[in-house]
């Protein structure tokens, strides 16, 4: 009976995640020319970046690079780099100005008042969230490839699959602090532009690991994204990491243990204390 | 309305948008540094593909292979576009927010008036900003020195660039009027100017990009500005850039009033002005 019980409510979850995530297309298909624009601006955003390689180099290959992680190719290395960083824009965007969105829709009273907590509401925005960025990788993957030719390892699909899933975890905690930090700071655009920015520069993005200061190669090493996108990286284009690759799940699975707790906590106690002073409903 | 109202109207509206901008001062050190902080990925980027602060591919396409100068300076001069899209652009849009839009569009005041004060209080606090990041980056080793003959034409240079510039986004501004929630707009407008005018790359590394960029007058503008300071180029050609950017700056300005003019009227017409 007890056993029934706990898979009716995690059902009743399973539905609620599910109807959150059907709303939110529902909303984003209401506007096509904006749904459109958003899968055109990430190639327009990736652009620059590779173009800034290639005149660096005066081509797409770099000697320096191949010597420090083992590969070559700019263009394949900085795409995918900035391909799965899309998933920590995501978190702390999207995911994390869920509230923002309802509290506009004047809608966020009634999703308070619905009979299931918190976390599942995120969970179905962050649902929502990490498809959507999928269809952005599958637009970006697609122009460049036919622009400049990637030219990826296809077996390591799979294990590069699991380690941003793993990624992703984390990034759902730090999606619901950056949530819960909207519900005290309302317009919460600079806690996450600033966040975002400096977790930009850590992240090795578009560069190893080893061009970064040590102190900051040390900050980096506490940062999902990095293990993420190297993981992602060695199996794809065969980059060399400066750990294994047992190293970096495991490493991977202790951050998002550690960022998801932190996260529901967090959000925990700022959404009690916005419901005991009354701030809720403030602008 | 006479000249003494409309500058009394520009006047307030300029004290009016610089209360509420340093009401919140951490947004205004928040643009000091952070334009900075996006230059350093192009850094560490440069660093591993090249293995030195001086790129010969890169000196080959611009004359200088101080690549970390190329992007601080685009990232400084980019400051006034960006500031213009943001902060005139999506002026009136703040404004419906606000609650005030209604107010303005009754009061006995051309809404063309307004946004001229409102750009005047961007231009300022983007100058400020822009000043202090030019000292910061003059006092470090960056390789980019300011003097009073090199910052003589820069100025002139940045001068033409903003008039133009605010022109365009005066017609952005009328855009908002149109279409109402502009913020996803406005960044692929900013993102298309990073694609297609040299802030962070040398467009001319990719023909498309080279052709396109050509029609932007930030284009014209930061290709003399480095020149004038990376390469101590004695404004061999600033006579024909100061020309060119005075003729985008005749088109943008007409354009930008023109259209905004049209979607005012259109906006008004339709009943739509005050909506959300």
């Amino acid at each position: 009976m007890a056993d029934s019980g706990a898979w009716n409510q995690v059902r009743h979850y399973a539905r609620a995640v599910w109807a959150e995530n059907i709303k939110e297309w529902k909303l984003e298909l209401t506007y096509p020319a904006d749904f459109a624009r958003s899968l055109i601006d990430p190639v327009v955003y990736l652009l620059p970046y590779l173009l800034y390689g290639v005149a660096l180099v005066g081509g797409r290959t770099s000697a320096n690079l191949e010597r420090l992680v083992g590969t070559s190719d700019i263009v394949s290395f900085v795409t995918l780099g900035y391909v799965f960083i899309g998933f920590m824009n995501m978190a702390l965007w999207a995911m994390g100005f869920s509230l923002r969105k309802e509290q506009m829709y004047g809608t966020l009273e009634s999703v308070f008042a619905a009979p299931v907590p918190r976390w599942v509401f995120t969970m179905g925005m962050s649902m929502h969230s990490i498809l959507h960025q999928f269809l952005m990788i599958a637009s970006q993957i697609i122009f460049i490839t036919l622009l400049f030719s990637i030219r990826i390892n296809p077996l390591g699909l799979l294990p590069s699959l699991a380690a941003v899933g793993v990624m992703l975890l984390s990034l759902y905690g730090i999606g619901m602090i950056m949530a819960s930090t909207t519900l005290i700071f309302k317009q919460g655009w600079l806690i996450s532009e600033a966040l975002g920015s400096i977790l930009m520069v850590l992240t090795p993005i578009a560069y190893p690991l080893a061009v970064l200061p040590l102190l900051m190669q040390k900050a980096a090493l506490a940062v999902p994204t990095t293990y993420g996108i190297l993981a992602a990286r060695h199996f794809l284009l065969g980059e060399a990491m400066p750990f294994t690759v047992g190293d970096a799940f495991l490493r991977l699975a202790v951050l998002s243990v550690v960022w998801v707790v932190a996260g529901l906590v967090i959000f925990a106690v700022i959404d009690r204390w916005t419901r005991r002073s009354g701030t809720l409903s403030h602008y | 309305m006479g000249i003494d109202a409309t500058a009394g109207v520009i006047r307030a509206e300029v004290s009016k948008t610089l209360r509420i901008y340093f009401a919140y001062p951490v947004i205004v050190v928040f643009w000091a540094l952070f334009p900075m902080l996006w230059v350093v990925p192009f850094v560490f980027q440069g660093r591993a593909l090249v293995g030195s602060a001086s790129s010969a591919a890169f000196e080959q396409l611009t004359g200088s292979g101080n690549y970390l100068a190329f992007v601080l300076i685009g990232a400084m001069v980019s400051n006034f576009v960006f500031s213009g899209i943001w902060g005139v652009g999506n002026s009136l849009r703040e404004e419906t927010y606000w609650g005030t839009m209604e107010y303005i569009i009754v009061s006995p005041t051309n809404l063309l008036v307004v946004l001229v004060g409102k750009t005047l209080a961007e231009a300022l606090v983007t100058t400020g900003i822009v000043v202090l990041q030019a000292v910061i980056i003059s006092v470090l080793p960056f390789g980019i020195s300011f003097t009073v003959a090199k910052v003589l034409p820069v100025l002139l240079l940045v001068g033409l660039l903003m008039v133009g510039f605010y022109g365009f986004t005066i017609a952005f501004a009328g855009f908002t009027l149109l279409i109402k929630e502009v913020h996803g707009w406005t960044h692929t407008l900013e993102w298309v100017f990073f694609l297609f005018s040299p802030i962070r790359y040398p467009v001319q590394v990719n023909p498309v990009t080279q052709l396109v960029s050509r029609l932007i007058p930030l284009t014209w503008a930061l290709v003399a500005i480095r020149g004038i300071i990376l390469l101590n180029r004695n404004e061999v050609s600033l006579g024909r850039t100061v020309l060119i950017l005075l003729a985008m700056d005749a088109a943008l300005l007409v354009g930008g009033w023109l259209v905004f003019r049209w979607l005012e009227r259109k906006t008004r017409r339709d009943g739509t002005v005050a909506m959300h």
